[in-house]
Formats: C-alpha cells, structure tokens, sequence
C-alpha cells in the first residue's frame, strides 16, 4: 500500500507541477465559460416564451434538461478528447526515458504501478470535472437546483471519465510513443460509444439485449436522469477492472518478453 | 550470494547469452568484461529480475530471481546502461521516490537518502531539477539511486560512463570504499576500471563466458609470449624483413611513429639481446628497447576478438 501510495503522489505531483496540465484546465474552463452562459440564456428565453407557445416539449422547461445535461455532454466531449491527453504520458514516457526500468527493478508488482498511476489519473480527471461542477453549483445563486439529481448526473459523467481513464491508460502502457497513446486512446474513447449501436442491426431479443446492456449511452443516460441501477455500476466497475487487468498485463509481459 | 546457473536467453532466433554460469560470494567486487553486445547487460538485466531467462536459473540471497522477484528486488541496486532519471523530479524529491519504491521504512527516508546524497558527492546539487543537470551529475543520482537503499547486491551496468576523469576516480573510490559490505557485479569495457576496483573477472563474448578469474591469474595467461617494444632513430626499408627473419620473433608491428615498432617475442631474453644486436650491426640507431608487460587489454583482446581482429586494432 506504502507502494501505491509513493506512485499515486509521483505521478499526482507530476501532474501538478507540470504546466499543461494546468492548461488542459485553463482551456476547458474557456469554452465552458463560452458555452454555458449562452445555454442558460436560450433556456430563459425559451421560459418566457412558454407563455404564448404551448406546443414546446415539457422537458425543455427543465433546467436539468435544457442546461445541466447539455453541459455534461460537452464536458463529456473534451473528456473524450482530455484524458488521453493527461493519460498518454504515464506509461508511454516511463517507457521512453528507460525509467520503467527502475519501475521493474523495484520491489513493486504490476498491479501496484498501475493502481498507483490510476489513482492519480481519476484525481486529475476529477479536478477537471470539479471544475465544470462550479457552473450549475452557482446557477442555484438565481435559480431552484435539484441538487441530488444533479450529482448523479455528474456521479455518471465521473464513471464514464473513470471507463475512459482505465482504457487510455491501457493504451499509453503499449507504445513508447506519446502521440501513438493519444491517438489510440482518442479512438477508444469514440469507439466505445458505437458498441450499442449494433443493437439497431440485430434480429434476436436476447442479442438486442446484450447490446443494450454493453452500451455505455444507455448507462449513461439513466444516470443523468437521476437513476442509479446496480447494472450500471456492476458495468462501468467491469469495464475499469478489465482495462485496469489488461494493462496489468501488458506491464507484467515486459518482464518475460 | 548470487549463483547464476546456465542461463540462457533467447531473442527469437539470436542467443543474447548461452549457459552461463558463475556465482559471486559476498562481499565480493566481479568485473564483467565483454565488447558491446557481448550479453554483459541482458545477464544483469536478469539477475535484477527485470527480465525472466529463456532457461536456466539466477539465485541472489537464495531466492530465484523468476519465481521470487519481489525478495530479489529488495536487496538490489540497480543502475541500468541509461539511468531511470525523471527529468521533472528535484534529485532529492527522486531518492526519496526510489526509496519508498524500494521499500525503505518511513521513519529512514531522510536519512538513506542524506547517505546516497553524500557518498556520491551530490549534495550541493539536492535541490536541482534533474533536467538541469550535466551528464556527469545524471550519471551519479543513477548510482545514488542504486544505493539510496543500503541493498546488499549492487549492480552497476557501465557506471563510470560520461564521467570526467577526477569523477571516474571518485567513483572508483566509491566502488572500493563498498566493498565488503556490499556484493557488487559491475560491467564495463574500460579495462583499467576493472583492473582499479575488482577482485575477480568475468570475460564474456557473444553470450558465453570465455575467462573466469582473478586479475593477477588472467594477466599470467598470456606467458609464453612477450611483447617488445623498440625505438630506434634511422629506419630502413628492410627492419622488417630483417626483424620478422630473427629467431625467435613472431609478429613485427609498426607504431604510432615510423620510429616505434612492437614485436611479438617468444619469452626469452636471448631474444631481446639478439634484436639488439641486430638492430646495431644494421646501423638503425638503437633508442630504447624494453619488454612491455602483457596486460589484461592483451588478454581481453585475445580472448574475445582473436589474434587476427587484433592486427586490425594495432596496425
């Protein structure tokens, strides 16, 4: 555990002290800024004129519609496109500065570098995530926020970032090439969002089924809404375990390859 | 303490190492010698647990190092050929780092990490960022960072490497000054770093040990033979052909100068009294004849490039 611990705040400080890192959020703060204020007021709009319009959907006159959850699929936008970048380094640069080196000559399992290195991603996505929390936590200055709600919602953005995280650091583990890690770890990111997809083309019940269930917009979509199932968590866990394991894996093969 | 056992490692088709074995006793210093690519770094490699044999076994302090890595891993200092350096760390911050890797207790840390700081000479530069430092520097946090644990096995893959001069002194001393208390397996091809601070010798080429022993042993191998060297002031075309003709001389090898020459002698010192005389009845004008000791280099190169890579070498 000391282990875990001496790896989660070498890579959390690395974040820290690095400079990007604290543009990554500088960055993703400006387009929220940019953003969100614009949604807030087509929102107000579209309340004032409820008045004369009947025929607008009632879920549009929901802030937690109409706002909060457009903001999270933005943020859920740079997500995809942000933990790569903060992911890409862990393994991919251990690998080039020959520092995996010291890594494997420690007394250190695999399992304990990737927790470690884990640990610390989820900390840095969490900030960023914290960030984008700031908007709809000072909208309740001027407007009824249905605060439970609004934190299983960001509880399911966390899990999606979480599912993310284990797959770029995946990712970054196989290549000693940063850009390669980012790259693929992007694709990943988009792909894992076409895997439900495939329930549109089959035929049996049972196959539709599995589909539902391995596809990550329809977890996502019942935790925005405020439903927390135990499915859905029993799933992102799986995913994380099984990227966490796979990357365990690939640390471990440099040992007899 | 370290028991190496035909060990072997392939990389697909290319045998890196074939059968070695060896063991090192406590308290010992072993030089491992080979030319590059000669197997020095992927035996370490292995005995640090880094990497697992194709077949054979590796044993420090008892423990195998495939099916206990963990145990071995305590007890070893490593510093690979580059040195595992994160260059956003402050070297202090890094030690401390290792340490907790390393399994140091909490309540040592500062302490093993003044130690490491103080027996290479780093101290002035604690609180610098590794990226800022000059090569040299590099190279001695890679051996602060092997010993910031106390571990009783060092192994040290080519550590003088980048150093200057007064620095290779400095870490030599180092090198002697742990010895006793700790086990140390270095490897090298800088032959007087060997011949300054081990004990016994380790000759490997082309995955295979060729010479096993203790300095003064490998350096009497070569008897039989002598080398001489001569200087002379007039040279004429035929030194050679006249040279080459005595009886009793080998091999005639020209030197840095047309005035040096190096002859390979049977070792008789009828020999060099009759080069004497031969080189005053032609006239060369005789300088300075002397019998140079046949030192581990000759040996070195004997035994791993063979005689005719060494004409090379000379000529």
């Amino acid at each position: 555990m000391d282990k875990v611990s001496a790896i989660f705040q070498k890579e959390l400080r690395g974040f820290l002290i690095n400079p990007n890192f604290f543009m990554v959020c500088g960055l993703c703060t400006v387009i929220m800024s940019w953003i969100y204020p614009i949604q807030l007021n087509i929102f107000a709009q579209e309340l004032q004129n409820y008045v004369y319009q009947t025929q607008i959907p009632k879920q549009q006159l929901n802030i937690h519609y109409a706002v909060f959850l457009r903001h999270l699929s933005y943020l859920n936008l740079m997500l995809i496109l942000v933990v790569p970048a903060l992911s890409m380094r862990l393994f991919s640069e251990e690998r080039k500065m020959r520092t995996f080196d010291l890594l494997l000559t420690s007394p250190v399992t695999s399992a304990q570098i990737v927790i470690g290195k884990y640990l610390a991603l989820m900390v840095a996505i969490l900030v960023i995530i914290g960030l984008a929390f700031l908007y709809p936590a000072f909208t309740s200055i001027f407007a009824k926020v249905n605060w439970l709600i609004l934190g299983i919602a960001f509880l399911g953005i966390f899990l999606v970032s979480a599912v993310y995280a284990g797959m770029n650091l995946f990712c970054s583990s196989l290549t000693e090439s940063a850009i390669v890690s980012y790259v693929m770890a992007v694709i990943f990111n988009v792909a894992i969002w076409f895997v439900g997809i495939g329930g549109e083309i089959v035929d049996s019940p049972l196959a539709r089924k599995i589909f539902e269930h391995i596809s990550l917009s329809q977890h996502l979509s019942s935790l925005v809404e405020g439903t927390i199932r135990t499915g859905t968590l029993v799933f992102f866990a799986t995913l994380v375990f099984l990227f966490g394991f796979l990357s365990e894996r690939v640390v471990e093969s440099s040992r007899w390859r | 303490m370290i028991e190496v056992s035909s060990l072997t490692k392939k990389y697909g088709e290319i045998h890196a190492i074939e059968a070695l074995s060896f063991s090192v006793k406590k308290g010992e210093v072993v030089g491992f010698l080979g030319p590059n690519g000669a197997g020095k770094s992927t035996t370490m490699k292995i005995i640090t647990g880094y990497m697992a044999p194709t077949s054979g076994y590796a044993r420090v302090s008892g423990y195998d190092v495939f099916e206990d890595p963990l145990e071995v891993k305590k007890r070893i200092g490593y510093l690979p050929e580059t040195p595992p350096l994160y260059n956003d760390m402050y070297v202090q911050d890094y030690l401390r780092y290792v340490a907790q890797l390393k399994g140091v207790e909490k309540s040592k840390l500062t302490s093993s990490v003044d130690m490491a700081l103080e027996k290479t000479n780093l101290t002035e530069v604690r609180h610098r960022l590794i990226q800022n430092l000059s090569k040299g520097f590099r190279q001695r946090v890679g051996i602060a960072q092997a010993l910031v644990s106390d571990p009783e096995v060092l192994i040290l893959d080519e550590p003088t490497v980048g150093l200057d001069p007064k620095q290779v002194s400095e870490i030599r001393d180092l090198i002697k000054e742990l010895r006793g208390k700790h086990t140390i397996i270095l490897s090298t091809h800088i032959l007087p770093e060997v011949q300054a601070v081990c004990e016994r010798i380790i000759i490997i080429n082309k995955g295979k040990i060729v010479a096993e022993d203790s300095l003064q042993n490998l350096s009497a191998l070569k008897s039989g033979a002598q080398k001489i060297n001569l200087r002379i002031k007039n040279p004429q075309d035929d030194l050679v052909r006249v040279l080459s003709g005595l009886k009793g001389v080998m091999k005639v090898h020209s030197g840095a100068t047309q005035n040096n020459w190096t002859l390979d002698t049977e070792k008789q010192d009828e020999v060099i009294e009759s080069i004497a005389k031969e080189v005053m009845i032609r006239g060369y004008g005789l300088l300075e004849i002397s019998s140079a000791k046949a030192d581990l280099e000759d040996v070195f190169l004997k035994l791993t490039y063979g005689e005719e890579t060494k004409e090379v070498v000379h000529g």
